[in-house]
This record gives C-alpha cells, sequence and structure tokens, in this order.
C-alpha cells in the first residue's frame, strides 16, 4: 500500500478498542477519508495530542482507492485552533461546518471545499466576539453554495418572475424567493425588508451586523438555514452539530 | 451457543481484548476450582447491584455519598471537576490532592450530540450556590479542544456564583487525556492551575 501525504483537515476522532482512534479527514487530494491511527489511544503514542477535532495539518496515510478504512501512519498539526475552544459559538460554528463537510461533501476529492473550510475555520478561530453569529451564518451559507445548493434569491425560484422590493417570501422545500403570486399560494416564511436585505447580505458572504440585529434575528437566520440544510441536504440523517448550533443551547442570546 | 461460547463472547467485547484473548482466558477459567469462578462471578455481579454513582460528585461507589465525599479530613471547599469517574483515579494517584470532585459524565461534543445539558453540570452549580461552601472549582477537564470548550462552559454557568473557577495546567505533550498522565505531571498541572478570566 503507499503512503501519500496530503493537507488534512480532521473533522472528527473517536476512540476505537483501547488502544486506536478512528479519523474522519477531509483531505485535499482524495476527499473526505476514515483512517485508522494504531495505537493513538495509548499513553506515549506516537500521535501524541496531534488527533484533536477541528486541526489542520498534514495527513500521511497508507491509501487504497477502495478501502473504507485507510490507515494514519501520522499527522503533522499545523494548527489547533484553541481559540475556537474559548467561546461556545465558534466551536458550535465550526462544529456544524465539519459535519456538514463530512456528511454532504461529495465523495471525489474536491479543492476548493477543502480549502474553503480550511480558511472557514480560521476565520471563525479569530472574527471579533460580536460578529460569531453572522460570521457562522455566512460561513454556512457559503458552503451550501459550494456544495451546489444555493438559494435563488435574484427572482421567483418557482416562475422566474420578478421580485418585489421588501418583504418576500422563503420556500423551503423550493430553495429560494418566491414572488408575490407565488408568496400567496404557498405557505411560507416571509422575510421582512430588514431580514431579506441580512439573508442577501449573509449570502453575498459578509458579517457585518446588518442594521437592527439582534440575537432574536440571529436564532430566526440560524432555524431557516438548519431548515434549509435538513431539506436539500441532509438526506434524512441527523446532524447533530447543525440542531446544537441551531439551538444555541449555551446561551440563548448569540 | 455453548457455556463456552457465552463467557468467549461476553470476554471479547471488553476493551483490548480480542477473541483470541477471550478464548485464552475463557480456558484458563475452566481450570478454575468452581469457588474462584463463584467468586469473580459475585464480584462482577456487584458491580451491577451494589455499586452506583454518588449522589454528591457522580464518582462510581459501593456507599452513597462516596468515600470521599464522606472523608472529614477531606477539604469540601476545593472541588475539582473532571470528565470521568475513571480521571479520578488518576488524580488521586498524585497524592497531592486533598480536596473532592465532580463528575461531568463526558464533554461537549456537538457531533456527537453531546450538549451541555447532556453532562452533570446542573449538579455542580447546585453544589456550588448551596451555602457557599465552596471556595475554588477546579476545572481538570481533558487538555483537548472538547476539554477546553466544555472547561469554557462551565466557567461561565458558575461565574455568576462568585466562586473561583482555575483551569488545571496540563499540556498537551501527554495526549491531553488525563487518564494518561502520570502521578508526577498532574500533582505539576495541579500546583500551577492558573484562574480561569472571562
Ligand atoms: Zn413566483
Ligand atoms: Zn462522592
Amino acid at each position: 500500500m503507499p503512503l501519500v501525504t496530503t493537507p488534512a483537515i480532521i473533522l472528527h476522532a473517536f476512540k476505537y478498542s483501547d488502544t486506536s482512534k478512528i479519523v474522519r479527514l477531509a483531505t485535499r487530494e482524495y476527499g473526505v477519508q476514515s483512517a485508522i491511527a494504531k495505537g493513538a489511544s495509548r499513553p506515549k503514542s506516537r500521535f501524541g495530542a496531534s488527533l484533536q477535532v477541528l486541526s489542520q495539518g498534514t495527513a500521511h496515510l497508507y491509501f487504497r482507492p477502495t478501502a473504507e478504512l485507510q490507515t494514519l501512519s501520522a499527522f503533522d498539526v499545523a494548527e489547533q485552533h484553541p481559540a475556537l475552544a474559548h467561546d461556545l459559538g465558534r466551536y458550535a460554528a465550526a462544529s456544524a461546518l465539519a459535519e456538514l463537510m463530512l456528511r454532504c461533501a461529495p465523495s471525489e476529492p474536491h479543492l476548493a471545499l477543502f480549502d474553503f473550510v480550511g480558511a472557514q475555520l480560521d476565520h471563525l478561530a479569530t472574527v471579533p466576539p460580536q460578529r460569531v453569529a453572522t460570521a457562522a451564518l455566512a460561513g454556512l451559507w457559503a458552503m451550501v453554495t459550494a456544495l451546489g445548493f444555493a438559494p435563488t434569491v435574484s427572482a421567483c425560484v418557482r416562475d422566474g418572475r420578478a421580485l418585489d422590493e421588501g418583504a418576500v417570501g422563503f420556500s423551503v422545500p423550493d430553495g429560494g424567493f418566491l414572488c408575490a403570486r407565488c408568496t400567496r399560494e404557498r405557505t411560507t416564511t416571509v422575510l421582512e425588508g430588514p431580514d431579506r436585505r441580512a439573508l442577501e447580505q449573509l449570502l453575498a458572504g459578509s458579517d457585518e451586523l446588518p442594521a437592527g440585529w439582534t440575537s432574536r434575528h440571529a436564532a430566526a437566520h440560524r432555524r431557516l438555514l438548519a431548515r434549509f440544510i435538513e431539506h436539500h441536504l441532509a438526506e434524512g440523517h441527523p446532524l447533530k452539530a447543525l440542531a446544537f448550533w441551531e439551538t444555541a443551547a449555551w446561551n440563548g442570546t448569540s | 451457543m455453548s457455556a463456552i461460547d457465552d463467557v468467549a463472547a461476553e470476554l471479547a467485547r471488553l476493551p483490548g481484548i480480542g477473541k483470541k484473548t477471550a478464548t485464552r482466558l475463557t480456558y484458563f477459567l475452566l481450570k478454575q476450582p468452581r469457588s474462584a469462578l463463584e467468586r469473580l462471578a459475585e464480584a462482577i455481579t456487584a458491580l451491577g447491584t451494589r455499586v452506583a454513582a454518588c449522589s454528591v460528585c457522580g464518582n462510581w461507589s459501593d456507599a452513597d455519598p462516596c468515600g470521599i465525599c464522606a472523608d472529614a479530613r477531606r477539604d469540601a471547599g476545593l472541588v475539582c471537576v473532571v470528565e470521568e469517574a475513571s480521571d479520578i483515579a488518576a488524580i488521586e494517584r498524585s497524592g497531592e490532592y486533598r480536596g473532592v470532585y465532580h463528575v461531568l459524565g463526558g464533554h461537549v461534543s456537538p457531533l456527537d450530540g453531546i450538549g451541555p445539558e447532556d453532562l452533570r453540570i446542573d449538579p455542580l452549580r447546585a453544589r456550588v450556590a448551596n451555602g457557599g461552601a465552596v471556595r475554588e472549582v477546579i476545572l481538570a477537564t481533558n487538555a483537548s479542544l472538547e476539554g477546553e470548550v466544555t472547561a469554557t462552559y462551565v466557567r461561565g454557568v458558575l461565574e455568576p456564583h462568585g466562586v473561583k473557577v482555575s483551569r488545571i495546567a496540563l499540556g498537551l505533550p501527554v495526549g491531553g487525556d488525563l487518564e494518561y498522565a502520570d502521578g508526577l505531571t498532574i500533582a505539576r498541572a495541579l500546583a500551577a492551575r492558573r484562574e480561569m478570566g472571562s
């Protein structure tokens, strides 16, 4: 089996047997892979503390394209993002992002997606505290877009009609904004003008605080995004980290 | 299935025991006198019937409260918070700690669906809020990202109660898991604990 070296992000890590760990890796060149790190749960393991969730670095893998489980020979840590652990909002958002990569990314390698996730983890670790909530929303919407499920906001998603100014319907199942006529016909979430502009701003990738933004707005936007992901990407699998981030159970304010 | 297969299958479910070892252990047991087998069976049964989590700290014990909580010579004003009951044994090995404990039962892990509400954080808050007997809470969760984020959360919960909250100075070199650290490392980490800022 050839030993390959690739930039990688640890998306998930858990104990397997008394002595080993299994890591789920986003790799730059080989897509998302599972790998066993033999002996990683031993006290004096050569892996040391390198196998931390959300760490970025270089994975050395004994790689077989057809294998379900690869063998991790070593992981050189470049960045462990300790700042993510000092704020549950940052940590929850980073976990939700990792979960999307783990559950929803295509099996074939996707360089842009890999680089995007790495950049988002850096950003979530360093963004000023007051912007964590908007950075998380913008980052997760960008991830949805990168996975090919961008919501349609330029015209009515059902019939392509032009949209009025101001309040607009947003249909999760249809995947975007609705014109006035479709809004009347469908049961749908109505976004008032400021919420619509906030969503457009988030979809444009900005984590600037929209005008009049409060924790209540943040909660409503988290709910909308979570429903959208569940409907279009989750394929019926529960997304636990997404649910954790959505409910913001750690404080209810951010 | 035969009795031999039954025992081997049960043993093989234990951590670190493969099929081969399980079979070897089963044949070893077969050669033991019947009284030894009965003692083993009774000891294992007692784990299920006599041992329960201490209602104060969450440690596994035959008695409630556990021996540590009931020990009047220990300092009940100093509470060391750990992820698992097995971490208590690691800290006791250091021989340096004279306070009491609080077992959370794990760490925050969004990907596994484990949030703060799944941990024994409310009982900790109640202990601290109850009459102000607790002077200091030492957070000795693992030095992993999950252990850190759990410590961050617990500190936030305890902050309104005005208790001193410190973090054990356990470096990542040991692998982050408390249970793997030797007694000297833990003694040093406890001595070098730092008060957690907001
Ligand atoms: Zn329409
Ligand atoms: Zn106790």
